[in-house]
């Protein structure tokens, strides 16, 4: 009895399984069927957009909810950070258009690896998502970016930085809603410690931290930051038009007394070479009382240092005897939206809607973070934060982060040799030579 | 006196070979307990203890953990595939070890070779095959995928039921019996042992499965993951900061269950793989 019962069991679930399986595909192809009525809707919703645009007769959004007969179902990426955040906006974005319904689901991308996630399949991808403004050339190559022809609540290249749109523009064409601009570095430092005077200098900070017996952090096994003592001293690195492949001059003639200066800072073993991880760790414990890093470190800096938290420029290094000002990398979040997106219209809204200047000031207000917009930016606020005005100092040194994939590990490599002391004792001119040969290798 | 040195040596190896192997495993636990939420490289056991991690797991769910969601995800998944792959398994076992038909050995072959090929390979193929379908993003479409390919996993089952003896089956078939009784009333009742490797074999290839999963389930919605995603998210470097003891608490708690079906089952278990190995 026993056997018959656990047999027709396992009959049952077995149907059961089979059910549910055609019941899944059932409700997966109705969305279908109305997501070609819902492409065919968006299409001409976007050409009375332009009509209306061209007449200035009627308001282009609200053509757009008038064209809106169904659910509206958007997905939308976000960096794990923002989504208490962008939950509060898209709230406030379903009350902004109470006539449409709305179905908008909220997924969690860093925007650092949003290009990886985005490019393995761009049709699976959100409707809108954000991302590092690194990344634009790849997205825009691999259509996954709708370019912004048109806007309908404000002016996205007249309100935002130059700098910001200049990032989001490739060939001349807007293709992305400037979120941030703050994704680039600066110095954090303890003032217990050091003196506004002693943060002009590495070398001086150097000193100051070792009388203290702290330590200064920075990843200099790291592209994105290595880059600030070449750049700083003159040896360029760019892309070049492919926009795949880079140029650099990094092996120059006079470049190997920079990695000399980098191997002599790095082995007063005051300067220590740490991940972005191990480095909050070492600030929170008090190991680490100045550090190089950007932004998303503010809160751990001022947790640990409390009053004495504040920030500043990059300092300046000596090169073979000169002090040169080391420089940065400037970066900018952007959202972008997915020209795969069934409702095309409504998510060019949204993005619009999160990056305008109300949604950049809470974003200032909740995070912390840079804005991108330049009333915002110029507020009493953005301009008070130590984080936000460091990083405004050092944007004269700073330039905007356009490189080829083939950087980052022979750079990184480079940053490892040189932070460990060459302990294979490579003749620094060669070391170079190799890094740059991997650095601007053809991409296959 | 040789000998105690020897004696000595041999246990001061397993010692070593010991502490190696249970480190991860200890540090794991322990910061699991930890107070401090990121990575702490400077001390082995943590400064201050808490049960915040695992009470943050089951009771305070964020837009990062929630831990529920994927449990309950990945334990429904886990228990409809072994479902389906048990039954997929014992039917196609039974046909090969009992049955004598007309190409069976090169059917047996072929599947052997097929299911040598690792699943990874298809990877792509299945994922659009799904998206064709709708099937992504879906845990029916995670379900068909993990017990599809269950049926090549006879081997050991068949070797099992060889085992059985054949004047058994003659006996029954002699007073009348279908196949099919012969396979519910005969050779099920005596495959216990098989049947319980085979439940857990096919419970823990979804339970613990990161890649297919993450290829799936890429809308990026966080209630629909499974926990393998979830627990890997946490250690976004954004995030590692605030969650690695919570991913701890994560790791450990996830282990529970498996252990548990381990131990209520090992004694089958032992039984099922060696019972198996006799007769190929």
């Amino acid at each position: 009895m026993k056997k018959k019962l656990l047999a027709s069991l396992l009959t049952l679930s077995m149907v059961a399984a089979m059910l549910t399986g055609c019941g899944g595909a059932a409700k997966e192809e109705a969305p279908a069927d109305t997501t070609e009525a819902a492409t065919e809707e968006a299409a001409p919703a976007e050409e009375t957009t332009e009509a209306a645009e061209s007449t200035e007769a009627a308001d282009p959004v609200a053509n757009l909810i008038a064209a809106t007969t169904d659910t509206v179902s958007l997905t939308v990426w976000a960096s794990e950070e923002d989504h208490t955040l962008t939950t509060e906006l898209l709230e406030k974005f379903k009350a902004q258009y109470p006539d449409v319904t709305f179905d908008i689901k909220l997924g969690s991308e860093s925007e650092s690896t949003a290009k990886d996630t985005v490019l393995t399949d761009v049709e699976a991808a959100a409707d809108v998502y954000a991302f590092a403004d690194d990344q634009i050339n790849e997205l825009v190559a691999a259509g996954a970016l709708q370019a912004v022809s048109a806007t309908y609540t404000y002016d996205v290249a007249a309100e935002n930085v130059a700098g910001a749109v200049e990032a989001a523009t490739v060939d001349g064409t807007l293709y992305a809603y400037p979120m941030t601009a703050d994704n680039g570095y600066f110095m954090f430092y303890d003032s217990s410690v050091f003196t506004e005077d002693d943060v002009q200098s590495l070398e001086k900070m150097i000193e100051v931290a070792d009388a203290a017996g702290k330590k200064i952090g920075m990843d200099i096994s790291n592209g994105w930051y290595i880059y600030s003592f070449f750049q700083g001293a003159g040896y360029d690195l760019t892309l070049n038009d492919d926009g795949v492949t880079n140029s650099c001059t990094w092996n120059a003639e006079g470049a190997v007394d920079v990695a000399q200066a980098i191997m002599d800072l790095c082995a007063t073993g005051v300067l220590v070479d740490m991940g972005d991880e191990e480095m909050a760790t070492a600030i929170a414990e008090g190991t680490v009382v100045a550090a190089v890093n950007g932004t998303w470190r503010a809160e751990t800096a001022s947790d640990a240092w409390g009053e004495n938290y504040a920030a500043t420029k990059l300092p300046t290094f000596e090169v073979a005897g000169e002090a040169k000002q080391m420089s940065s990398y400037s970066g900018y979040k952007l959202i972008g939206v997915n020209p795969y997106s069934k409702n095309v219209g409504w998510s060019m809204l949204l993005a619009e809607f999160l990056t305008n200047a109300e949604s950049q000031a809470a974003r200032f207000e909740a995070r912390g973070l840079g804005p991108a917009n330049i009333e915002v930016a110029s507020s009493q606020a953005v301009q008070e934060n130590p984080a936000i005005a460091a990083l405004a100092a050092q944007a004269a040194y700073a330039t905007p982060q356009r490189v080829g994939g083939n950087f980052w590990t022979p750079a990184e490599t480079l940053g490892q040799i040189l932070a460990s002391g060459n302990p294979d004792g490579t003749d620094l001119q060669t070391l170079l030579d190799t890094t740059v040969e991997g650095i601007t290798a053809p991409v296959q | 006196m040789k000998k105690q040195v020897r004696f000595v040596l041999r246990h001061v190896v397993l010692l070593l070979l010991a502490v190696i192997w249970l480190v991860p495993i200890v540090w794991l636990v322990v910061t699991s307990f930890s107070g401090y939420k990121g990575i702490n490289t400077a001390h082995f056991f943590p400064q201050t203890w808490s049960l915040d991690n695992y009470i943050t797991l089951f009771l305070k769910p964020d837009s990062v953990v929630q831990y529920q969601a994927w449990f309950t995800n990945t334990l429904v998944i886990a228990i409809f595939t072994c479902i389906i792959s048990t039954v997929l398994v014992l039917m196609v076992a039974y046909t090969m070890s009992c049955l004598r038909f007309k190409g069976r050995k090169g059917l047996m072959s072929f599947s052997i070779i097929l299911n040598m090929f690792p699943g990874v390979l298809s990877m792509i193929a299945v994922y659009f095959i799904l998206k064709s379908l709708g099937l992504t993003n879906s845990h029916v479409g995670m379900i068909i995928v993990y017990s599809a390919g269950a049926g090549l996993g006879f081997l050991i089952a068949k070797g099992f039921m060889d085992t059985i003896s054949v004047s058994l089956r003659e006996a029954a078939r002699l007073e009348g019996a279908s196949e099919a009784q012969i396979f519910w009333k005969i050779v099920i009742p005596l495959s216990k042992p098989i049947i319980v490797y085979t439940v857990i074999s096919s419970f823990l290839v979804p339970w613990g499965d990161f890649v297919f999963a993450k290829l799936i389930l890429n809308s990026g919605i966080s209630s629909d993951w499974t926990v393998a995603i979830g627990l890997y998210n946490m250690l976004n470097k954004s995030l590692i900061n605030k969650y690695f003891s919570i991913f701890c608490a994560g790791g450990v708690v996830v282990s529970i269950p498996i252990s548990i079906l381990f131990v209520i089952m090992q004694k089958f278990y032992v039984e099922g793989i060696t019972g198996g190995s006799v007769k190929g």
